[in-house]
């Protein structure tokens, strides 16, 4: 089971995404709102898997993505975002995501992808 | 949709009581069954391709046919069937107030001619009111100086409130304003070669009404919680639309925003009042520029 950092900045989405991650026994390690808070939680709770959203304030979740490939190359990030974002899902894969997934959630698609990781 | 406008408009003239159109609603609710499982049932698709296209359903902004043809489950004559077996919502709502001996059928069908007149209705309108199709019968209610992205804007929104929060929502009479009052508000605005901004406010708790369907949780007050469920859902609708429009401009999606304080927008604003499980709701679209609060 996976050790996993949720950035977003909707406390609605955090919690539908820590519900299902915890229902299937994950544990969700820390929450962030911005990319920079997640960026800081990334340094602080080292977690196996961080989802990240990429429109949030302050900073948003491409942004966070370099930082947090920069502190740790190895780091698996899954992007997260509503439909209709493709170009910045091209830019993250190329930062280094591994993986991205479209909002509102599916339980099973998350789940697939956390597995395959 | 047609049910709830022309049940509004019966309750309204006194024809039916509201207890009497609430039977009518759950004696309709009771023999509406959806296309998958008549699909099931008619052996053209297993229960899990059924599945599957539910919940494909909640990300991509098409019907329950659309993607099981799309997959290869149906082919569209099979869906026509289906449709068919499924029943017309119009028929089954006249139906159903003519089983429960509320009113007799010539006196709908005047009542009909009434709400026609007094809507300015043409035949073919009425047509497609009764067709159940949201995507002929929401331009009826959009006012005509508006565009074809804002009225694909808001046809995607209501087809997702129909798809994730309320099937039977219906809507009132649109109108463009220089400014609009909200009590509270969540909204998104798009930035790009078409800037633009989708909103909701409403009064009292009536925004509760997608805000707990979406989060799935029951929220008591409007609050910064509520207000962030009814974003997200917005974020969600752009998403779909940035999806639909990427081919012809560029869009960004910029942050969704909430707030539990009153304020005011000004602009080009299209207000689209939209009644979802019974609640007014404001849905407030602007496109060519955002929303000034």
């Amino acid at each position: 089971m996976a050790k996993i950092l949720i950035v977003d900045d909707s406390r609605t989405s955090r919690k539908i995404l820590r519900g299902l991650l915890e229902e299937s026994g994950h544990e969700v390690v820390g929450e962030a709102e911005n990319g920079q808070e997640g960026v800081d939680k990334y340094k602080e709770f080292n977690p196996d898997i961080t989802t990240l959203d990429i429109t949030m304030p302050v900073m948003d979740g491409l942004e966070a993505l370099t930082k947090i490939k920069e502190y740790d190359k190895n780091a698996k990030v899954i992007m997260v975002t509503a439909a209709g974002q493709q170009n910045k899902m091209v830019e993250a894969i190329k930062n280094g995501a591994s993986e991205f997934v479209t909002k509102p959630f599916e339980k099973e698609n998350i789940l697939k992808i956390i597995d395959k990781m | 949709m047609i049910s709830r406008l022309f049940g509004a408009y019966l309750l309204k003239e006194g024809k039916l009581t509201k207890d009497q159109l609430e039977i009518v609603y759950e004696t309709m609710r009771k023999v509406r069954v959806k296309l998958g499982l008549i699909a099931v049932s008619e052996k053209l698709m297993t229960i899990e391709q059924s599945d599957e296209v539910n919940r494909l359903q909640a990300i991509v902004d098409k019907r329950f046919g659309d993607i099981a043809v799309e997959k290869g489950y149906l082919t569209d004559e099979q869906v026509s069937r289906l449709l068919g077996l499924q029943g017309n919502q119009y028929l089954s709502f006249v139906q159903s107030i003519v089983d429960n001996d509320f009113m007799e059928i010539g006196d709908i069908e005047k009542a009909l001619s009434d709400y026609q007149n007094e809507n300015g209705f043409t035949l073919t309108d009425i047509e497609s009111l009764k067709s159940g199709d949201s995507d002929r019968i929401i331009p009826l209610f959009l006012p005509q100086n508006i565009t074809e992205y804002q009225i694909q804007h808001i046809l995607i929104c209501i087809r997702t409130l129909i798809r994730l929060i309320d099937s039977e929502i219906y809507v009132g009479k649109g109108y463009v304003t220089d400014f609009y009052d909200a009590n509270y508000f969540a909204l998104q605005s798009l930035d790009g070669d078409n800037k633009a901004t989708l909103a909701f406010s409403g009064e009292g708790k009536s925004i509760l009404s997608i805000a707990d369907k979406f989060a799935g949780e029951k929220f008591d007050n409007v609050n910064e919680d509520s207000l962030d469920s009814v974003a997200e859902f917005i974020n969600c609708v752009n998403g779909l639309f940035a999806t639909n429009v990427n081919s012809s401009f560029m869009i960004d999606m910029l942050p969704p925003e909430y707030s539990t304080a009153k304020a005011s927008f000004s602009g080009k604003l299209l207000v689209l009042p939209v009644y979802v499980q019974g609640e007014k709701i404001d849905l407030i679209s602007s496109f060519g520029d955002i929303i000034n609060k």
